[in-house]
């Protein structure tokens, strides 16, 4: 080396030259932890393609503070441990000030924990199940309601134009399922309903026709049902099978409320409602406009996941521009004051019964008419009428 | 009452049907046990790989799931054949400190079937939207004054009756062929077998390729009834691993009465003691029949015919 000055300085000079070129050019990649293969791959998917939608929104309107906002997509595959290892890769190697994402609860709940002890802000995008915000964390906050306000607005269209008298809930074992059902049955027993069954399945399974006999012995006048896609659509399927006929069959939004839900369970997809938080036709500014975007480049609208994802790059734009500095300490300031509006509907993280940095907000109803989501409840933002009574399974087609 | 016995009758029946299907699947995982002696840890895998084949036969070609089970379980025989031939004989005749290493064989091809096919095929849920997946027979329509209502699904009941169907052929074939004979004579002793002129090696490949075609064959009779993603090998994997010690290793019609046992007995634990609990039943029946019933449902079996 010391016979060559001229070649370490040529070198030293290029590597400054380099550093200071990416610095001026200036871009802030993050990277977001989402199941992109495996059993919640879909949702994973919806959201990705939201996320890069607002990405290019936002990069050809400027960027963040100039900054071209570059988002990269890490797989969990579902799985909580690798979205754990990755919030840990995430934090304490590539130095990331800000995290979100994931999808399921589970996961969401093993990353909001990195978080937590590494004093990083972590965003939870569809994570619902009630704990992860009631952790007495500091840096966990949630744009989604949280289960327990899931179906909110399912109850009010129940309490007012079903009235039911008694519900059946049936649901996943996982968190998201289980805090689903459990907040059901607390809502149910508010609302004078009597709760005959309270049933929980394995993920996968093939037959449901065993618990679905009894359901049908126990004849409730609603069914609740808390799944994931396939179960939801095979869940109906089999209900047509046995011709169970309850005065509605209802479920607890994820596998209920995407497209696929139709399209696979077909015609036993028919008049059933869920509770769901987005839909295209709400009335938020640029919710119409990311829906039809979205639709065009992908063949169909996105469910709330999709809305949501979308909603927290803008998040990230509107936090980062507010902080003082790219330290996680500041953005967490800045997300603690966030007070803004997205196609996905207000965000404010707010210390509320018993959650804290929690944003709440209305949630609706969606039922399936002739092959199609419509929005049917608050009735100010339906998209059709609601179909009530609906035609028992031996006088349809 | 009635209604006590209608949800006991209705479950019995899903149980039965579902105990069909899983025992076809058993059948093959425990034919090549008897033959290879090693557990085939990649049986779901292949029941996923040929239930692809089916859906992109439906997909691009139109081919009901039904009739592609002329196309699919052949695929899989060769299919099956060249695993054996070409992975597991060489790693047979290779020394290792582990003495099954063709077991953690079959795990790897497993994941390397699994992790291909998503791939190819991305983790997307698919299902063949088939006119008939949701036709029903109802017993009332059948019997009008009938006191239950029982309910029989036209694709559950059809694949059950193929799956019968299957299952005699495959009887047939052991019992009454040369090849037949030839593979169970490896089973039962395989250096008698050899002794009496049976290529063993070859019979090994066969079994393999028959064990693969019968799962095939599962899939097929699976694709209207369920769905299919690149991760649900390992479930039926283990499904056919519980079948194939409660049934009896290396016995047939132990798979037989396995499947259908644990059809039942899953049916049952949804219906009284609780969906959640099916997954967790499986393993007390599988724990259960390794420290009391050692030799399976078929060490029953023998031990009355012994006794007359």
């Amino acid at each position: 080396m010391r016979k060559h000055p001229g070649v370490l300085f040529f070198v030293l000079a290029l590597c400054l030259g380099w550093s200071v070129a990416a610095l001026a050019q200036g871009s802030i990649e993050l990277s977001i932890p989402l199941p992109l293969t495996g059993q919640q791959a879909k949702f994973g998917e919806i959201e990705q393609k939201a996320y890069l939608i607002a990405v290019e929104e936002i990069n050809a309107k400027g960027g963040i503070k100039k900054k071209k906002l570059v988002l990269n997509f890490e797989d969990s595959q579902g799985k909580p441990e690798v979205a754990r290892s990755i919030a840990e890769k995430l934090i304490d190697v590539k130095k990331q000030p800000i995290v979100f994402g994931e999808y399921s609860s589970s996961c969401s709940k093993a990353v909001a924990a990195v978080a937590e002890e590494r004093k990083v802000p972590y965003v939870v995008v569809t994570g619902a199940a009630d704990d992860i915000t009631q952790q007495k964390y500091k840096y966990v906050y949630r744009i989604c309601p949280s289960n327990a306000y899931y179906a909110v607005g399912l109850m009010s269209f129940l309490n007012e134009i079903v009235k039911p008298r008694s519900v059946a809930i049936l649901y996943e074992s996982s968190d998201f399922g289980t805090s689903g059902a459990d907040d059901m049955e607390k809502q149910a027993a508010k609302a004078g309903m009597k709760v005959l069954m309270k049933e929980k399945y394995e993920k996968g399974a093939v037959d449901f026709k065993p618990i679905l006999s009894k359901v049908k012995a126990a004849n409730p006048d609603v069914i609740y049902m808390v799944s994931y896609v396939m179960d939801a659509a095979l869940l109906m399927r089999q209900i047509k099978e046995l011709r169970i006929d309850s005065k509605l069959f209802a479920g607890g939004a994820a596998g209920f409320d995407i497209p696929e839900f139709v399209g696979n369970a077909k015609e036993a997809a028919e008049y059933v409602v869920t509770a769901t938080l987005w839909s295209p036709q709400v009335s938020y500014p640029g919710a119409r406009a990311f829906a039809d975007k979205y639709k065009a480049k992908h063949g169909s609208f996105p469910s709330y996941h999709g809305a949501e994802a979308y909603a927290m790059a803008y998040l990230l734009k509107d936090v980062l521009e507010r902080a003082a500095s790219m330290k996680p300490e500041d953005i967490n300031k800045a997300l603690k004051a966030t007070k803004m509006m997205t196609a996905f509907g207000p965000i404010q993280f707010q210390d509320k019964d018993g959650f804290q940095n929690q944003n709440f907000m209305e949630t609706l109803v969606r039922q399936v008419i002739k092959g199609e989501h419509q929005a049917i409840w608050p009735k100010r933002i339906a998209s059709a009428n609601y179909i009530y009574p609906i035609p028992r399974w031996r006088d349809r087609k | 009452m009635w209604v006590q016995t209608q949800v006991f009758l209705q479950t019995l029946v899903s149980g039965l049907l579902l105990g069909g299907l899983y025992a076809l699947i058993g059948i093959g995982m425990t034919l090549i046990l008897g033959v290879m002696k090693i557990i085939n840890l990649t049986h779901g895998q292949l029941m996923m790989v040929a239930m692809y084949a089916a859906f992109w036969l439906f997909t691009l070609f139109g081919i009901d799931p039904y009739l592609s089970l002329l196309i699919v379980p052949p695929l899989l025989f060769v299919f099956g054949m060249g695993l054996q031939k070409y992975l597991v004989n060489p790693v047979l005749r290779v020394e290792s400190i582990l003495p099954h290493n063709q077991v953690i064989l079959t795990v790897g091809i497993g994941m390397v079937l699994q992790n291909l096919a998503t791939l190819f095929f991305t983790s997307d849920y698919r299902s063949i939207p088939v006119d008939y997946a949701s036709t029903v027979w109802y017993l009332t329509d059948l019997w009008i004054d009938a006191p239950v209502e029982l309910s029989f699904s036209l694709p559950w009941v059809v694949s059950f009756m193929l799956s019968v169907i299957i299952t005699v052929l495959l009887w047939f074939f052991l019992a009454k062929t040369d090849t037949g004979k030839s593979i169970r004579a490896t089973a039962q002793d395989r250096d008698a077998a050899m002794l009496m002129g049976v290529h063993v090696g070859w019979m090994r490949v066969i079994t393999f390729g028959l064990g693969s075609a019968l799962v095939a064959c599962a899939g097929c009779l699976f694709i209207p009834i369920y769905y299919l993603f690149p991760a649900l090998g390992s479930q039926f994997t283990l499904i056919a691993f519980v079948i194939t010690i409660l049934g009896g290793l290396g016995s047939t019609i132990g798979a037989i009465l396995g499947g259908l046992l644990l059809g039942v007995f899953e049916s049952m634990t949804a219906t009284y003691v609780g969906m959640g609990w099916a997954p967790a039943g499986r393993f007390v029946v599988f724990v259960a029949a390794l420290v009391f019933l050692p030799g399976g449902v078929a060490s029953l079996l023998k031990r009355r015919k012994l006794g007359k």
